[in-house]
């Protein structure tokens, strides 16, 4: 291994984690990268001697982009709620405990209080958010035509974390081939080379994009509509993937306003209110802070920057005391009119608004141990209290 | 220049730029340019872009954050604030 360092001019802290999260993907002569927030450089190992000069300037390039922004860099803490923990190494234990188990990167199984958790997150969404919005409940598959992601400009902001799916050839000497070859040498990835037929489809890497599709044509006649829906999502995150807190196959619960900008600001505007009573009432410790996506793609510098000065991203952060750092657990998200255009939804004769308020229900699930522990009869009232009762109804005593 | 002139020349190019029809009835000068979806991300560039020059004046990052300049009348007023030395 050959060990490479790279200063780092012109970022701003908080945008240290975004150019550590984009350096996963800086090149695969990379084989591990980490930012240094003291000494502001980048520190990067590499395959061969011979990959300083291309390793180097993909690295170089990250920081520069990483560094430039059209419309300033626009912070906003519309919430915050301090809380200390005794730390606890919750991953283990809950390793231990079996509530979850890893099967293979980024990927997890969760029972037992884990998966009770995670259902009365879910629920909670359900009973708080989607009812007085009159959410209709749509159900969708796990995968998402590529077209449709192209369509979203999806391709244009998150190219490095598309799961693409695809199938063999159907083609039968093909077929046997690769049967034959698992039979006598087990699977292996190489076994697909050249066999692959067309990739047509990705695995949905959030929840909304298949109701935007779903609502083509539509002309809405009331101001606004409101849908909620929860999806396997799939996002692949590098060498990144850790605990429940970046899976690669993770659950998104979402509710969807479209309408008329008015609507859906305001239904907007009443979820975060009642996120924050959420947030309170479970004691958490948090934030709720300006935000923007990690664009990927060269022009971050003008979509990262315009969605902090429009306010079109606000996240949830719960403070994760073991790790000294934060998830984000929930966001709501405004888009103008970037989907009523794209698939000709209209309200009033004009482009529909939408937004959408999402949650990634895992993330809960751990922040809540990291903060509390894993004895539900620590917890803070409201959240036990919740908690046993959810439970309870699952399993009713008869 | 005046304010109701600079007013006159950023509704004029939004209309242009961004295809606005004029039978649009939502669009005034106190419409949200970008809540409302007349411009994006890119095109707060290029509007950006057209009021310096047209008015021969700096929109700075702070400028942005510091001043709302989501509406024409917005655009208009701290251009032609900026333009007097005002701001």
């Amino acid at each position: 291994m050959v060990k490479i360092t790279i200063p780092i001019t012109g970022i701003d802290r908080d945008y240290l984690a975004q150019l550590e999260y984009a350096l996963t993907f800086a090149s695969e002569d990379v084989t591990s990268c980490h930012v240094d927030p003291e000494s502001l450089t980048v520190e990067a190992e590499i395959k061969s001697e011979a990959a300083r000069e291309s390793a180097t300037r993909k690295i170089t390039e990250l920081i520069e982009r990483y560094s430039k922004r059209e419309f300033g860099s626009l912070q906003g803490v519309h919430f915050k709620q301090e809380r200390t923990f005794p730390v606890i190494d919750a991953w283990a234990e809950l390793l231990e405990r079996k509530w979850v188990t890893p099967i293979g990167e980024g990927h997890v199984i969760l029972r037992g209080p884990a998966a009770q958790l995670m259902s009365l997150i879910d629920k909670k969404v359900e009973t708080m958010f989607a009812a007085p919005f009159q959410a209709e409940l749509e159900i969708y598959p796990s995968t998402i035509k590529a077209e449709t992601l192209d369509r979203c400009n999806h391709f244009t902001s998150f190219p490095e974390h598309i799961d693409f799916v695809s199938h063999l050839k159907s083609d039968v000497e093909v077929l046997n081939q690769f049967a034959n070859e698992c039979k006598e040498k087990g699977w292996a990835s190489e076994r697909h080379e050249n066999r692959m037929g067309k990739t047509e489809f990705a695995i949905s890497p959030s929840c909304c994009y298949h109701c935007y599709e779903g609502m083509e044509g539509w002309n809405l006649e009331a101001t606004g509509r409101c849908t909620t829906m929860i999806l396997s999502c799939h996002r692949y995150e590098g060498a990144r993937h850790k605990s429940l807190s970046r899976l690669r196959s993770f659950t998104m619960r979402e509710v969807v306003f479209i309408g008329q900008p008015k609507y859906v600001i305001q239904a907007r505007a009443k979820a975060e209110e009642m996120i924050i009573q959420w947030a309170k009432d479970w004691e958490l410790s948090c934030a709720f802070e300006t935000a923007n996506d990690m664009f990927f793609t060269q022009d971050f510098a003008v979509k990262a920057s315009f969605q902090r000065l429009q306010q079109a991203k606000r996240e949830l952060l719960l403070d994760l005391p073991s790790e000294k750092t934060r998830l984000a657990v929930f966001s709501s998200n405004f888009h103008a009119m970037t989907f009523g255009k794209a698939f000709n939804i209209t309200v009033a004769g004009r482009p529909a608004t939408t937004g959408c308020i999402a949650w990634g229900l895992e993330r809960w699930v751990y922040a809540i141990f990291c903060q509390f522990g894993l004895e539900p009869s620590k917890w803070p009232e409201k959240l036990r209290a919740e908690f046993e009762n959810h439970v309870k109804a699952q399993h009713p005593v008869s | 220049m005046e304010n109701e002139s600079i007013t006159a020349e950023i509704r004029q190019f939004v209309r242009k730029q961004f295809n606005v029809p004029e039978t649009d009835a939502d669009f005034n000068d106190d419409v949200h340019l970008f809540d409302y979806g007349y411009v994006d991300s890119f095109g707060a560039v290029t509007l950006t872009t057209f009021v310096e020059e047209k008015f021969g004046i700096k929109v700075s990052q702070t400028d942005m954050i510091a001043h709302p300049l989501n509406t024409i009348r917005e655009i208009a007023t701290f251009a032609s604030q900026r333009q007097k030395g005002e701001i």
